[in-house]
């Protein structure tokens, strides 16, 4: 009975020590196998805004596209339902966008849109799967040679694939799922907005790495 | 004297056990400092584990309030802590405004929130799995389930 009950304590006491000592190595290995995963296979999508005012305003996100994918669809709120966003016809001032998507996406590559103005530039234009568009605000003239200068800039490139998903919902919806899924699947390193102006410095770009800078 | 060796063994391990066992979730952690004369300084260290223990003994009536209210957001929380946990040490969101500092992220299995500035400092560490088990026992006493 005795060396029984001394056998029974002595394993457990091993089994207790054993728990106690392997559980943390268990949780680091974890750990180890999940940051692996995400760093090797995943798209991140970050945004930078820089305010240049005088307290500096910096904001920084990072969103891995996946974690998006399944967060999206479980988001029902005013009009975003089931990963889609549903606008009103009458916003978009008489223009179909399905129809003008359509147009840009059977055309060969080139510029479509080329606006000069005093005051800004417009350009919109299709090239190697990509859709461009570049806004330039002017001032008025500038202080320095009385030449109008750029007072902010706007550079969009957004893959096709990424365009097409977006409106391959219904009429009146935009498919920002199936966007992402695009977005997900697209290769390579994309800077998909960059806007600079007097206020602020926005950065919009998607990558591999779960770090902004 | 042998009995009482081995009686002490058995408390002794009974109490490691336990430990081990509160502590494996790791603790929730809470620290707000307010800056301002008098101003309250809260610190404190709750097991993780304790937490979905706890919720079992609040009153169904009132469990079952409070997932009404909740219930809304309950899946998307379950779904948010679940794909956190897969990316461990991110910084997700970081915001600096002169002396404002807010930042969002993961250490290890944990979520991270802290906020800084002039009137206050708080700081915000709960493991992942302890949000998503309270948000999956909530969901289950929405009424209805």
């Amino acid at each position: 009975m005795r060396q029984l009950s001394q056998g029974v304590s002595h394993c457990a006491s091993l089994a207790l020590a054993a728990a106690v000592l392997l559980s943390p190595a268990a949780f680091a290995q974890t750990a180890a196998t999940s940051t692996a995963a995400s760093s090797t296979s995943d798209r991140w999508l970050h945004v930078r805004v820089i305010s240049t005012e005088s307290k500096g305003e910096t904001v920084r996100v990072n969103v891995p596209l996946e974690m998006a994918e399944k967060v999206l669809p479980a988001i029902n709120k005013d009009r975003l339902h089931n990963g889609k966003v549903r606008f009103d016809d009458r916003e978009m001032n008489g223009v179909d966008l399905k129809v003008l998507l359509d147009a840009v996406r059977t055309s060969k590559d080139g510029e479509y849109v080329t606006v000069q103005a005093t005051d800004s530039d417009v350009r919109v234009a299709k090239q190697g799967g990509y859709m461009f568009v570049h806004v330039s605000e002017k001032r008025s003239y500038s202080e320095k040679n009385g030449k109008p200068s750029e007072r902010s800039r706007v550079e969009v490139k957004i893959p096709m694939k990424v365009v097409d998903a977006l409106f391959s919902a219904g009429k009146d919806e935009l498919d920002v799922l199936a966007a992402l899924r695009a977005l997900s699947a697209h290769s390579g390193d994309t800077e998909l907005v960059s806007v600079k102006s007097d206020e602020n410095t926005v950065r919009v770009w998607l990558d591999s790495k779960n770090i902004s800078d | 004297m042998m009995i009482l060796a081995k009686l002490g063994l058995g408390v002794a391990s009974t109490v490691v056990f336990a430990s081990a066992y509160t502590f494996r979730e790791g603790v929730i952690r809470v620290d707000v400092d307010e800056h301002r004369d008098g101003g309250s300084h809260v610190h404190f260290w709750v097991p993780a584990a304790a937490v979905p223990m706890t919720m079992h003994f609040v009153p169904k009536r009132h469990l079952s309030e409070a997932a009404t209210h909740a219930s809304e957001f309950m899946p998307l929380l379950q779904i948010v802590t679940a794909e956190l946990s897969r990316y461990p040490d991110t910084t997700f969101v970081d915001v600096r405004d002169g002396d404002d500092h807010v930042r969002v992220s993961t250490v290890g299995a944990k979520l991270e929130i802290d906020v800084r500035n002039p009137e206050e400092n708080v700081h915000l560490t709960v493991p992942l799995a302890t949000v998503n088990d309270v948000a999956a026992q909530l969901a289950a006493s929405a009424p209805g389930i």
